[in-house]
């Protein structure tokens, strides 16, 4: 079914989007190095792919005339996404040319901001670019050679969203989102837990209540664990000694 | 259909000039031998590097930039801007130069004027906060995200996958940095959505072109700013000694009349709910008060503000034959006043009443302000009759208006002029009704601080004593 097929892609975009901003946070700060650049350039290009073939599709369905109301309201809210994302996406390839241009790699005393950051960002561009491992075999001038393919780059994504808001007659404001306000915390529970895990020192009062819990839950376990093994070196003594 | 919100009017935007300053200071902060000296936070198991304290940070601007009062004021704008920031207490964007920790801002959360915060964004980070706090949003964060639910209703699909996709996104790192990823994207929020009550620091107005629009220092500018100077040197210029002495007998003049520096006969109606003050003054009361007939002999203008008065000097106008000045200069009133519509119709009327030659109330104008008023009459429009209106009225205030002064009828008017009493309260015989039941101003000045009942009465004694004199 198109639908699905567009929501796949659909999904894919999104996910790329979000790395990629992910990453350029970075940019700049102590975790820039030769390999974020690189991810950079990966998560970019597969963007573009992906934003391509996400417009191709879409175009097509929605000019096509003989489907139904239903479908085509369902059409144009997947264009409006579609659109959302390329929106974020411009501006953040727009920024990143920007710092990049103003933190560059190849300088004798570079001058990254330190902002307590020290990991490496592989982790992420991998589930960018859904692999297992990120291989880097750029060379090291690549911040250089980068930006000047990133500003044609550029140009290409302002020319294709030209184009998309002439083609395509959809107006944003007459779709209706299926979500409403709060939606997002009925959704899978995993991303609600794991990331509550995190001792929240950016509020005023320290919440190390997650983390207290977890410790207890430790010692508990501890103390019933040493509990049965004293039981049972009692009991092993006593069967041996009677 | 997107709204591109990046360029205003096609022109892409410029960074602030004192943003690049900032920036500027703050790359030359992170010089390995001349930067600022770092130290490591320690949270319960995580340390992270890369905090100073506010006493690091005015030390160094102190060193750099050898001056010593202004540094801790510039470490604020560092802070204020959300270039730093604070680590123990977010919300609080003050720069203490003391031990409190700071941290640098990343470059992608630098403020910008070129890529202004998005409210797409502020969306997607509300709804990861709302996410990661389990719906525990702060207040003012719960009506920014329903009203944003409401204004980009749209897009609010891709806001919740795109805030679900960016927790995924950062699980992927490790602990230390998750830390200090949030609190980066904190203190961006904090100082471009500042919660209500604080200062907003990017709240600069409506945007002045001055950035791009370059002044041209060519001959034309030159001629311009000689021909204003020249226009400036020839004004008039009054002594401040001369128009300071005006304007004390201006004040000595109309105090009297002054309901708050003198009080008002018969009682203050915002005080005491007594209207009688205002019936007594309206337009069509027999007698008038003596200080509204005392009034008229001010200036002409007062005289014809006060319709009474208007009434009045047209009766003596009328004695005297030149009715027809006063009521041709109420009629170009009505013209300068009136509808647009009615225009054409009542300069018609004008003209054929008054400036007609044989009109029934021909109006003396010299000749050349009536040639150029019988021009103007072609292409009738609200200031047509100006210049023939301002000559009647210099008219009648060179010529009548000092002779009904002396008049008979104007001084008969005085006479009868009456001088409303105070009104008393009439319960409690030994309890006067202040003419100021609350003391005004002036008159603290002049009673003494332990104000009994007695003190009031006698400055109000003194007071009624002055009203008879007038």
């Amino acid at each position: 079914m198109g639908k699905d097929e567009c929501k796949t892609m659909l999904d894919a975009l999104n996910k790329v989007t979000a790395c990629y901003r992910h990453l350029v946070t970075a940019l700049g700060s102590t975790s820039d190095s030769q390999n974020l650049r690189e991810e950079l350039k990966k998560t970019r290009k597969k963007a573009q792919e992906l934003a391509v073939a996400n417009r191709t599709k879409l175009t097509a369905l929605l000019k096509d005339k003989s489907i139904s109301k239903d479908d085509r309201a369902e059409y144009e809210r997947l264009w409006v996404l579609f659109t959302s994302s390329m929106e974020l996406l411009e501006v953040d390839m727009k920024r990143s040319l920007e710092i990049g241009q103003d933190f560059p790699l190849k300088v004798p005393t570079r001058h990254l901001i330190q902002t307590g950051m020290t990991g490496s960002t592989t982790t992420v561009a991998a589930r960018a670019m859904s692999v297992q491992n990120m291989k880097y075999e750029a060379d090291a001038n690549i911040d250089t050679v980068d930006l000047r393919e990133l500003e044609t780059e550029i140009a290409q994504v302002d020319q294709m969203m030209e184009e998309m808001e002439m083609k395509v007659q959809v107006a944003p404001w007459a779709v209706e989102a299926k979500q409403e306000a709060g939606a997002e915390l009925k959704s899978t529970v995993s991303v609600g837990n794991s990331s509550v895990g995190v001792i929240s020192i950016c509020e005023e009062e320290p919440k190390e209540t997650v983390e207290g819990e977890n410790g207890t839950m430790k010692i508990f376990a501890g103390i019933i664990f040493t509990a049965v093994l004293l039981i049972a070196g009692i009991l092993g003594y006593l069967v041996i000694n009677l | 259909m997107t709204i591109n919100t990046l360029s205003q009017d096609g022109v892409q935007r410029q960074q602030m000039p004192c943003l690049t300053k900032m920036e500027r200071m703050i790359i030359s902060m992170q010089d390995p031998d001349m930067g600022i000296k770092l130290r490591n936070q320690r949270l319960l198991i995580t340390v992270i590097p890369h905090a100073m304290t506010g006493a690091d940070i005015v030390e160094w601007l102190i060193k750099k930039l050898t001056i010593s009062d202004e540094a801790a004021h510039i470490g604020q704008f560092l802070v204020k801007y959300g270039y730093i920031y604070p680590l123990k207490e977010p919300r609080n964007l003050i720069l203490k130069a003391d031990e409190s920790a700071y941290r640098f801002q990343t470059p992608y959360y630098w403020m910008s004027t070129r890529w202004p915060a998005s409210e797409l964004d502020y969306a997607i980070y509300l709804a990861k906060k709302n996410i990661r706090k389990q719906g525990e949003l702060i207040e003012y964060e719960k009506e920014c995200y329903n009203a944003l639910h409401k204004r980009i209703n749209h897009t609010w699909d891709f806001v919740v996958m795109q805030a679900r996709e960016q927790l995924r996104a950062s699980k992927q790192r490790r602990k230390a940095d998750r830390i200090v990823l949030e609190c980066q994207e904190q203190a961006f929020w904090l100082v471009n959505r500042p919660p209500p009550g604080t200062l907003d620091i990017m709240n600069y107005g409506p945007e002045r072109r001055t950035m791009n629009t370059r002044v041209q220092l060519n001959a034309e500018f030159y001629k311009k700013e000689i021909e204003h100077n020249r226009m400036s040197l020839a004004r008039n210029r009054v002594k401040s000694s001369i128009c300071l002495e005006s304007y004390v007998k201006y004040c000595e003049q109309y105090q009297p009349h002054d309901p708050i520096m003198q009080g008002c006969l018969p009682s203050n109606p915002w005080i005491t709910d007594d209207v009688l003050f205002w019936n007594m003054n309206s337009e069509a009361v027999t007698v008038p008060t003596k200080l509204r007939v005392e009034r008229w002999s001010f200036s002409f203008t007062e005289l014809l503000d006060d319709p009474m008065g208007r009434k009045e000097f047209l009766i003596y106008l009328e004695k005297e034959f030149s009715a027809e000045n006063l009521c041709f200069w109420q009629a170009c009133e009505d013209v300068r006043h009136g509808e647009s519509s009615k225009i054409p119709e009542k300069v018609d009327e004008v003209y054929k009443q008054f400036l007609a030659p044989g009109a029934s109330r021909w109006v003396n104008i010299d000749s050349k302000t009536m040639e150029k008023t019988l021009e103007g009459l072609k292409r009738p429009h609200r200031f047509v009759l100006d210049d023939a209106q301002m000559h009647i009225y210099f008219l009648m205030k060179k010529d009548s208006f000092p002779r009904y002064l002396k008049s008979d009828l104007y001084k008969s008017l005085l006479a009868r002029a009456i001088v409303p009493q105070e009104t008393k309260k009439s319960v409690f015989p030994f309890m006067r009704r202040q003419r100021h039941s609350s003391p005004s101003p002036a008159l603290v000045t002049h009673t003494t601080e332990d104000d009994g009942k007695a003190k009031n009465s006698n400055s109000v004694k003194s007071n009624s004593g002055t009203a008879s004199r007038l």
